[in-house]
């Protein structure tokens, strides 16, 4: 049962993982599974988005550029 | 306890995000943040914020929506394939199910969704920094930047990444092109949108704003050549602009009105006509004023992105102003038109402009029309419920001019086409004129105040006039129903104080039977009373023993029982005469009308009652000379049997012309009766029916003053006197002077004849009797005392030489005479009147002339 759980949440990350690539988001699997933790306790996605958005320009550091070439990579 | 739980779960995995958000970078930036850093907690306070600002979503969780959304957005880009992949990987992840799937699919999806806009926004301001990284970014970020990335080289670092990325994906050369369009566009656009929205607002209100002034040489306002700007939005702000010129025509207009109002004539119709524009103008000020605080807002968006402008774009501007410059530009259409029109005018070209098929027009022209046409209609309502004629600034269709009692109906007031709006029919303007002039003809001819009555009758019977202003523009269906009623009762008002009070048939009735001789025992009278006087050169006759002829003429024949107002009106006139004249050239009647009979019984209008009279004394004259012959003719009964003693030859010849003078009287006599009948019967009895009946029907003044002129005009037709006869009016007069000539001829003959007589009886007398009366003959002849002492032989020579002197002459008339008949008669057929030939009919019943005259 556990088993079975555990897959289906696996496959559901993938799922998601895959999606966010496409549409280029830019997250990594770790953060995009904190991120679906936190939307299944219901915190509302626009906040999430929001501090996603604030924290990245936060630390514009040097190369975010980069993902703009990702969906080549991924799709 | 479990929310607790899950309070601290959620904290954890919140500082677990920001660490990974914080660490999140490439392989070079692998360090791990320190979780203890001031960084780090700055982060997380600030992250919790956002979390705690914002519970719940905007928008209702649907996640096949959101999912929708995203396909259409690749599909929209034109990468169809990541659509499809999407489309996939979501039914995938949507079908997932039970424990340990993701529970809150919405909200992931949507996440993502929102993550993946941010990052492109972010992309976009980010590259043209990272491409041209020396002109300057937008504050705040860089602000940030310098901040977080000490240590880093950030512009180094760009480079290498620019040139890294060209090298490696040659695919965003485009990008990177399209990139630098955008910076260069930027570049250009020294001036943001919001302040030309901003200014096109001034604009609009007829002020100059920072960047688009009013051009007098273009006459509109234009965007500064200084400022670089799209050669799109250039025109766009030209075209919304455009509002402003309209706006500053049309209030220009208006304040130049009001301020020549005390001064110049605006009139009221003008003064209606800038309060409708000013109405219409404070509608478009407060949409002015709710644009320009919407100007202020940012549009309120989803998400607080960077690029949430404000709300008002120009496009936006554009769409709002739509309607409010079609209204202006009709107002200015409007201003254009009226700027130098007046009072009806005016309206008249505000109404054409209101026939437009476009119901928004249309209504809006209704609305200003209404407003403008109130002081108009109100005018009319004066006018026709009262007679007033309120019209300072001269802007009424109906215009007075001052002028004496008599003119007032005809000349008193007119229609003014000018002024004449068309959505008043002439016809209807005609009868408001009418109306109006019928009040004020009772009340100042007539000195009658009954009409009052008729006026407050009129208007509770339209049932609209209760109100002040009861109509307006568009009820020309209510006014004509007024204007209608009201001309009725005053109208019939006005007939009745004619007819009752002041008696105008009676007053015509009275002119034909004097003035047109239709009381024969008067004119018999007169004319034997005032012939011996009229026979006296003109110079020598007083016209006031005339006068008093007249008034002994008056009391012996029945014009005695005649009104005494009338009577009293019957004068004696004399005509400016010249050397020569007789009295019966310059004497003439006179009927005095007197106000308000003087408006139909103009001074023109008996002038040529003057002219029927002096034809007709003329004529009575001619047939009171026949009447005055045959008097003297009628005995010859006797002097057949009194000649028996005289010569034969003698005899005969003074039989002969005595028979050629009964002829010759006997063929006037035909003519001037037949004449003297058709004048009287034919004409004058006819005419005089015809006119009662109309007056029976007339329904208002004009109808009776038509029927008049009428009357008098067929009178004058058909007793030659009129243009086209004038011809055979002069022959005739040139026979009755014949006539006359006749008369004087025939009287010297009877003379002559009687004196014949007498002597022949004294001769005869003589024979037996010679002394006894030869005594009494020479005390009564003393003058022709020459005859008396010749002897038979003598008298009967000079007899024979009197009579072939006569009648030579008679022969002469007669011959002249027939001649002239003949012109007269071979006239009459050529002549337009039907009662003409009646005339002919009559002269020449046993067709006598015809045979005599083939041409006929």
């Amino acid at each position: 049962m556990d088993m079975e759980a555990a897959r289906t949440a696996r496959e559901s990350l993938d799922l998601a993982f895959h999606m966010s690539n496409i549409l280029d988001t830019g997250l990594d699997r770790h953060t995009l599974s904190v991120l679906i933790a936190l939307c299944d306790m219901n915190v509302n996605p626009e906040a999430l988005a929001a501090v996603v958005k604030e924290l990245r320009s936060e630390k514009l550091s040097s190369s975010s550029l980069l993902p703009t070439s990702a969906p080549s990579s991924f799709s | 306890m479990e929310d607790e739980e899950d309070q601290q779960k959620a904290a954890d995995l919140v500082k677990e995000l920001v660490l990974r958000l914080l660490s999140q970078n490439p392989t070079s930036d692998s360090h791990p943040p320190n979780p203890n850093s001031s960084d780090f907690h700055n982060s997380l306070r600030y992250a919790i914020r956002i979390l705690s600002s914002r519970l719940t979503p905007s928008i209702a969780p649907d996640s096949a929506a959101v999912a929708e959304s995203i396909k259409r957005r690749f599909a929209t880009q034109g990468r169809s394939s990541e659509a499809l992949t999407f489309a996939d990987l979501y039914t995938k992840f949507a079908s997932k199910n039970g424990p340990g799937s993701v529970n809150n699919k919405w909200a992931v999806i949507y996440l993502l969704k929102i993550i993946s806009q941010d990052r492109k926004n972010l992309n976009t301001q980010l590259d043209t920094s990272v491409l041209l990284p020396n002109l300057g970014f937008a504050e705040n970020e860089s602000g940030k930047n310098s901040r977080i990335l000490s240590g880093h080289g950030s512009q180094e670092k760009g480079w290498n990444n620019g040139v890294l990325l060209v090298s490696k994906d040659p695919d965003n050369r485009r990008d990177i092109a399209f990139k630098e369009f955008v910076n260069l566009i930027k570049e250009e656009n020294e001036v943001s949108e919001e302040v030309l929205v901003r200014d096109v607002l001034y604009a609009c209100q007829g002020v100059d704003g920072k960047y688009v002034k009013f051009d007098n040489k273009a006459d509109a306002y234009l965007l500064s050549d200084l400022i670089k700007v799209p050669r799109a939005t250039r025109t766009m702000v030209r075209k919304l602009c455009d509002l402003g010129c309209l706006f500053k025509k049309v209030t220009g207009y208006i304040s130049q009105s009001m301020d020549r109002f005390p001064a110049e004539d605006v009139g009221t119709i003008g003064q209606a006509f800038c309060a409708a524009l000013q109405d219409e103008l404070s509608e478009y000020y407060k949409l002015l004023a709710v644009l320009e605080a919407q100007s202020m807002n940012p549009i309120p968006l989803v998400s607080e992105t960077a690029t949430s402008g404000n709300y008002l774009s120009l496009r936006r501007l554009a769409v709002w102003f739509a309607e409010p410059i079609v209204k202006m530009r009709l107002k200015a259409d409007l201003v254009d038109k009226c700027r130098v029109l007046r009072g009806g005018a005016m309206a008249g070209a505000i109404h054409l402009h209101a026939q437009h098929g476009d119901p928004l027009v249309h209504e809006f022209m209704r609305q200003l029309l209404r407003r403008v046409c109130s002081p108009l209609f109100d005018m009319v309502r004066r006018w026709v419920l009262e007679g007033e004629l309120e019209d300072i600034f001269a802007e009424f269709f109906i215009v007075s001019q001052p002028v004496k009692a008599e003119a007032l109906w005809r000349e008193g007031y007119r229609l003014q086409t000018g002024m004449l709006p068309s959505f008043i029919s002439p016809s209807l303007a005609q009868r408001i004129l009418r109306t109006g002039k019928s009040i004020n003809f009772l009340r100042v001819c007539c000195e009658d105040r009954g009409w009052a009555d008729a006026a407050t009758e009129a208007a509770p019977a339209t049932g609209t006039m209760t109100r002040r202003g009861g109509f307006g523009y568009g009820e020309t269906d209510a006014l004509e129903s007024l204007v209608d009623v009201a001309s009725k009762r005053i109208d019939k008002h006005l007939l009745d104080v004619m007819y009752k009070q002041y008696k105008f048939k009676e007053h015509c009735l009275a002119i034909k039977r004097y003035l047109l001789l239709g009381q024969g025992d008067f004119v018999q009278y007169l004319m034997d009373i005032v012939g011996p006087e009229l026979s006296e050169p003109a110079n020598t006759i007083s016209s006031f023993k005339l006068a008093g002829l007249l008034e002994s003429a008056i009391r012996s024949s029945n014009a005695q029982y005649d009104d005494p107002d009338i009577l009293d009106r019957l004068r004696v006139k004399m005509m400016p005469h010249e050397t020569g004249d007789r009295g019966w050239d310059v004497f003439s009647l006179e009927y005095d009308a007197r106000v308000p009979l003087d408006t139909v019984l103009t001074e023109s209008v008996m002038e040529r009652y003057l002219r029927i009279f002096n034809f007709l004394w003329k004529l009575r004259r001619v047939e009171h000379a026949l009447i005055g012959a045959w008097k003297t003719m009628k005995p010859n009964c006797i002097t057949s049997h009194s000649f028996n003693k005289l010569q034969h030859a003698v005899k005969m010849q003074l039989l002969s012309t005595l028979r050629r003078c009964q002829v010759l009287w006997d063929e006037m006599n035909h003519f001037v009766s037949n004449l003297q009948y058709y004048i009287m019967f034919e004409v004058l009895e006819v005419s005089w029916s015809i006119f009662s009946n109309e007056m029976e029907v007339a329904k208002d003044l004009d109808d009776l003053l038509a029927a008049h002129e009428k009357y008098l005009h067929s009178i004058i037709e058909k007793s030659l006197l009129g243009e086209r006869s004038q011809m055979l009016y002069k022959s005739l007069f040139v026979l009755f002077d014949l006539i006359l000539r006749f008369r004087s001829h025939a009287d010297r003959l009877y003379e002559g004849v009687h004196e014949l007589q007498a002597r022949t009886m004294v001769s005869s007398l003589s024979s037996r009797d010679q002394n006894k009366s030869r005594k009494q003959l020479s005390d009564r002849s003393l003058e022709a005392g020459s005859w008396i002492t010749d002897g038979r032989k003598a008298l009967t020579q000079r007899a024979g030489e009197f009579l072939r002197k006569t009648g030579q002459d008679l022969d002469a008339i007669a011959k002249e005479y027939s001649s002239l008949l003949e012109g007269f008669i071979s006239q009459l057929p050529v002549q337009q009147h039907v009662d003409l030939k009646f005339l002919l009919f009559r002269l020449d019943f046993s067709e006598f002339y015809r045979r005599l005259l083939p041409s006929i």
